[in-house]
């Protein structure tokens, strides 16, 4: 499933303002909506007794530890934010922020290179860490590039970017 | 009636006793009616196929192939899906299935009106009586349009002539097959995931004959409660329908998961076939779960190859030998297309190496089902050609029944057989098909595996 990358200490999130946006939201939803409810379904579990035995205080201890881990990764990735200017004037090369397309062997894709925290490959944003959008930046346009990540071998060629 | 493992079976029939507790009363009447229409299919299944001669009593004994083409040359109903063929004072008739099962099919009707007689939604209560009316009088292409246009609905039944790979002859004629299920919507969005990766990619067009269905493409993963007919016997683990292609090309297909059959053959088969064949060393590298995930990933991205792999006129240029090539076909352009999202970093190079290990076991619990049905050739032969593939690459290894992959090799023959593979289906002749079994379809191949699992399919059988 798509990753969402923790943020290290003091690493940058090259983010789009609209991906800051998003993750703010949420961010703000986790920390108002969802923390204080699975807070409550952790007290009422702990009502129901025996606490050793309880699959209901179990299961929201888990969803408590999911959603205060992705609270720990949004804030990072809010404070150590860079946004990207997707209206600046484009590169000569690929960077980050970049709609790129291109060919990957016999295929075409088009995605745009963005910051970990934003990527959805199902939506066509690909981390700029990711094999592909790391091998990208800094390419030009009609450049080909070999990557190699294990077994899989391809050839990327860049038709067009923006 | 055996039960196990929350199963029930007959040769033809599965039940899965998964537990549904979202459900209204109504909802669980509804199911409880058509679980019993489903039922009443197996013996039908069972009728169908007592009957002996080449491809299921579909035409007359004695009849050879070139007969029943020139015969469908005056009389195209020869070759309907929908029809047994019957030689009357000489010659060649029809008589519709519909017609021929009459009986059997009255019952499964009236539960199916009874169902839709319960329902409060208007859709699929419409659903149903068209289901009811085609069994009877034959418009399953009524029945198929509005359930390919219909907002999807949690409870699902399919029933009908579906499943043609009892015709051996044709690959054209239709056998009775039937599932009930309930959407499960966490695995439905995973699966939607791939759906939409795999749509990202624009094909370089090669001038070949394609149906495009893409954006008409519905799925669906159910926890599937029963299902009769030829798919039960062999734990089918989804289907795509329907399978005329004027219908698809016009309102697409669907394709539905069965997460429970998905999940039995991964802890009754795959995992067993893993634990048998690899060297304990390589064994340690996965998880179950790693491997249970890639399972589960194979069997998505397999029946999502499909839909990808669509050409005009495939079926009757290469007849009974499509079959072979588009089952194999769509495993290998999936996996070929899981290599691009390790690319895109959405799955792990080792979650992809998983995925080839599994493709690996599902490919060899096909010979051991495949010597139980002739009628599950194609499965076999397809995944014959993918292994004597790996082995001719120095792919896969063994030694003495222990098996090592070098993923890289893998990878590389998955690749360049599924450029053959494809263009064999877009414009290759039969000729040219039976030429491309005739060198690498060979399904000796399987016994270089005996050693080591000749143990487990005799265990599994007594399971069974």
């Amino acid at each position: 499933m798509p990753k969402k990358y923790a943020a290290k200490q003091n690493k940058k999130s090259f983010l789009t303002p609209e991906g800051l946006y998003k993750i703010k939201k949420e961010l703000e939803e986790l920390i108002s909506v969802k923390r204080p409810r699975v807070q409550q379904r952790i007290q009422r579990a702990r009502e129901f007794g025996d606490i050793s035995e309880n699959s209901e205080y179990d299961a929201a201890l888990e969803e408590q530890a999911f959603i205060e881990g992705r609270i720990s990764d949004l804030e990072e990735g809010v404070r150590g934010a860079q946004l990207i200017d997707t209206k600046q004037k484009a590169a000569d090369f690929v960077v980050i922020g970049s709609t790129v397309k291109v060919q990957i062997n016999d295929e075409i894709h088009s995605f745009t290179i963005v910051g970990s925290m934003e990527a959805d490959p199902a939506s066509n944003k690909i981390s700029n860490e990711s094999p592909v959008g790391k091998s990208l930046l800094g390419a030009r346009l009609g450049e080909t590039i070999d990557i190699s990540v294990g077994p899989v071998k391809s050839t990327v060629k860049v038709l067009e970017f923006r | 009636m055996k039960k196990t493992n929350g199963i029930r079976s007959l040769k033809y029939l599965r039940e899965f006793t998964t537990p549904l507790p979202n459900l209204s009363i109504e909802e669980k009447k509804v199911i409880s009616k058509l679980i019993d229409a489903v039922r009443l299919l197996a013996p039908l299944y069972e009728k169908q196929m007592s009957v002996k001669g080449g491809g299921a009593g579909f035409y007359p004994i004695g009849l050879t192939k070139e007969e029943i083409e020139q015969a469908s040359l005056t009389n195209p109903e020869i070759l309907s899906p929908y029809t047994i063929v019957e030689r009357k004072n000489g010659k060649l008739t029809t008589i519709p299935h519909h017609q021929k099962y009459k009986e059997d099919l009255l019952p499964i009707s009236k539960l199916l009106k009874e169902a839709a007689g319960i329902t409060s939604n208007k859709a699929f209560a419409k659903r149903l009586s068209l289901q009811a009316d085609a069994l009877l009088d034959g418009t399953y292409e009524v029945s198929d349009i509005y359930w390919l246009t219909m907002d999807p609905y949690k409870i699902q039944i399919v029933i009908g002539p579906l499943n043609r790979y009892d015709d051996k002859l044709f690959f054209r004629k239709a056998t009775y097959e039937g599932w009930v299920g309930v959407v499960d919507e966490d695995a439905t969005r995973e699966a939607l995931q791939f759906k939409d990766l795999f749509a990202v990619a624009e094909r370089r067009n090669k001038g070949w004959d394609k149906i495009d269905i893409w954006d008409k493409l519905k799925l669906r993963v159910d926890n599937t409660l029963i299902y009769a007919g030829f798919g039960a016997r062999s734990y089918f683990t989804a289907y795509n329908l329907p399978d005329d292609p004027s219908l698809i090309e016009k309102y697409g297909s669907e394709i539905t998961f069965f997460g429970p059959a998905m999940e039995m053959k991964f802890e009754t088969r795959h995992l067993p076939i893993f634990q048998q064949l690899f060297h304990p060393e390589f064994q340690r590298l996965y998880s179950r779960n790693d491997l249970k995930k890639a399972d589960l990933r194979n069997i998505i991205i397999h029946e999502l190859g499909h839909p990808l792999l669509r050409y005009k006129h495939a079926p009757e240029r290469l007849k009974e030998l499509f079959p072979v090539f588009d089952e194999i076909a769509a495993s290998i352009i999936g996996i070929k297309n899981a290599g691009t999202l390790v690319l895109k970093d959405f799955i792990s190079q080792k979650e992809l190496e998983a995925i080839l290990v599994m493709f690996i076991c599902w490919a060899l619990d096909w010979s051991e089902e495949g010597a139980d049905s002739l009628n599950i050739q194609p499965f076999v032969t397809g995944n014959a050609i993918a292994l004597n593939y790996f082995f001719e690459s120095g792919a896969l290894n063994e030694v003495g029944g222990i098996s090592w992959p070098n993923f890289t090799k893998m990878f590389m023959a998955l690749t360049e057989l599924s450029q053959t593979i494809e263009r064999i289906l877009a414009s290759g002749t039969y000729e040219e098909a039976e030429d491309f079994i005739k060198t690498y379809g060979d399904t000796y191949i399987f016994n270089r595996f005996n050693t080591r699992l000749s143990k487990f399919f005799k265990l599994a059988k007594v399971r069974q």
